[in-house]
């Protein structure tokens, strides 16, 4: 009894571990279209898990690490609206809605319910998307919207009119199981 | 056989649970390894005078445009309390990477040209605790020879050599927070012809400057340069008071989109090393002070990043 128990816990751990697909690499993007000009961003170091045990997701990534065209742009975006000193990353954290098994191949829409966590403002959010699983890989693409005054992204008058209030926000992500 | 039981289904369940904590636990352990270098610094690639630890972005250009009007106590019917008149200094600079730029100016002071090559050696992380610069300069006098100087000086040029100023700066700086970034600069320059035979040719200072944000806009910021001459010395051998004094000033930084204006009262007039670490005439406590302002534009010249 005791061994099949131990063989038991063995099992739970194993199977605890091979659960998770993982990446570092995934790429979020953000576009916002003004009449003056295109605002596009895009940071390649996006780190995401995925428990497909749970089929909970976790995004965090770090706000410096967007890259914009414009390095002046890119300043002004740490310094000024997401100020990046004091809220250096944005997360997100939340569990997919749809029962599925992520292990086995096939393509699935999802909907993952959870918290934004931006600016250090935290929000409970519903993000839809896509997963296309070999079993031993998936490949996520999402998409959304994000209100900037809901994240108390504060955009001065002046400038109002170079920054759009809401920004598209695309996500690209390719997890290796891990 | 219960007990076992029970204490298996909780093994269960904290496994489960800990799994749902650790998911962004996990990514922020990840995301520790990295180096995240700190953004920022100072505002602008010059403090007030003298220079930041900053470099600017790859294939950007700065344009500055530096006024020192004339000195608040000198009147106002005679100068508009120094707003009459300005000393000025045009300066562009571009980077060739993120942490190496040249420049170049000149300086209405002594018809003055400069060049510089300034490189960010190391930058502060959250492995490295500071921000360190390297920064160098060749000043040109072009005053025809036989002019008076401020102090009242005549100088002669024999040859373009004697005209030449050397300088070498490094500059230490950390942001201790969003708001607050200190810097020290010790520097040391050559004027290969000083003014007469008691001033020595080679002179050290010790710079401490800073920055503190009062918004995302607008930073206070402060500088003081310390001239580590031996004036005493001089004063003995000469039979005179040492002409020029410490250099300090004090400003505000406003930054607008592609803009950074620098305001600022200062008892110096020059806006290079050699001119406000070693020829500063004015004084805080007499109130030669000359109100002036640094104007910097930023051009891009990087290529769009294609689709």
């Amino acid at each position: 009894m005791r061994n099949l128990f131990i063989i038991a816990l063995c099992l739970v751990g194993l199977s605890a571990k091979a659960q998770l697909f993982a990446t570092q690499t995934g790429e979020v993007s953000f576009f916002s279209k003004t009449p003056m000009e295109d605002i596009d961003a895009v940071n390649k170091q996006v780190g995401s898990i995925i428990n497909s045990a749970t089929n909970e997701v976790a995004v965090q990534m770090r706000v410096t690490n967007f890259i914009f065209p414009n390095k002046l742009m890119q300043e002004h975006f740490n310094e000024n609206y997401l100020e990046t000193d004091k809220f250096p990353s944005s997360t997100f954290k939340g569990k997919i809605k749809e029962a599925i098994d992520l292990r086995v191949a096939g393509t699935y829409a999802v909907t993952a319910a959870g918290t934004a966590t931006i600016h250090g403002v935290s929000r409970p959010v519903e993000l839809k998307g896509t997963i296309v699983s070999t079993g031993k890989t998936l490949n996520m693409h999402c998409q959304f919207d994000i209100k900037l005054d809901e994240y108390k992204i504060d955009i001065p008058k002046i400038v109002f009119a170079k920054i759009a209030e809401v920004v598209k926000v695309k996500g690209s992500f390719q997890y290796n199981i891990r | 056989m219960r007990n076992i039981y029970i204490a298996f289904v909780l093994f269960l369940g904290s496994i489960q649970l800990q799994a749902q904590d650790d998911l962004l636990a996990m990514l922020e352990k990840e995301d520790a390894k990295q180096t995240n270098y700190s953004l920022a610094t100072f505002k602008g690639s010059r403090l007030i005078n003298g220079q930041t630890v900053e470099t600017i972005a790859k294939q950007h250009l700065n344009f500055w445009i530096s006024h020192r009007f004339g000195a608040i106590n000198s009147g106002f019917i005679d100068n508009f309390l120094g707003l009459d008149e300005a000393r000025i200094r045009l300066g562009l600079e571009y980077a060739l990477t993120d942490r190496l730029l040249v420049g170049a100016g000149r300086s209405t002071i002594e018809k003055t040209y400069d060049s510089y090559v300034k490189y960010k050696v190391i930058r502060q992380s959250n492995k490295m605790p500071m921000t360190v610069t390297a920064y160098g300069s060749i000043a040109s006098n072009t005053m025809k020879t036989g002019y008076t100087m401020e102090s009242g000086t005549v100088m002669r040029f024999n040859n373009n050599l004697q005209r030449q100023t050397f300088m070498g700066q490094v500059l230490i700086a950390r942001k201790f927070s969003d708001k607050l970034s200190l810097q020290v600069m010790p520097t040391v320059f050559h004027n290969n012809l000083a003014e007469n035979v008691y001033m020595e040719n080679t002179q050290a200072a010790m710079g401490f400057g800073g920055r503190y944000k009062l918004s995302n806009r607008l930073s206070l910021s402060a500088e003081y340069y310390y001239n580590l001459i031996e004036k005493d010395e001089y004063e003995e051998a000469s039979g005179q008071k040492y002409p020029y004094h410490n250099s300090l000033a004090i400003g505000f930084d406003i930054e607008t989109g592609g803009h950074v204006f620098q305001l600022h009262v200062t008892n110096s007039r020059g806006m290079i090393e050699k001119h406000f670490i070693g020829q500063t005439i004015g004084t805080w406590q007499n109130g030669d002070l000359f109100y002036g302002f640094n104007m910097a534009r930023t051009f891009s010249f990087e290529p769009k990043i294609k689709k």
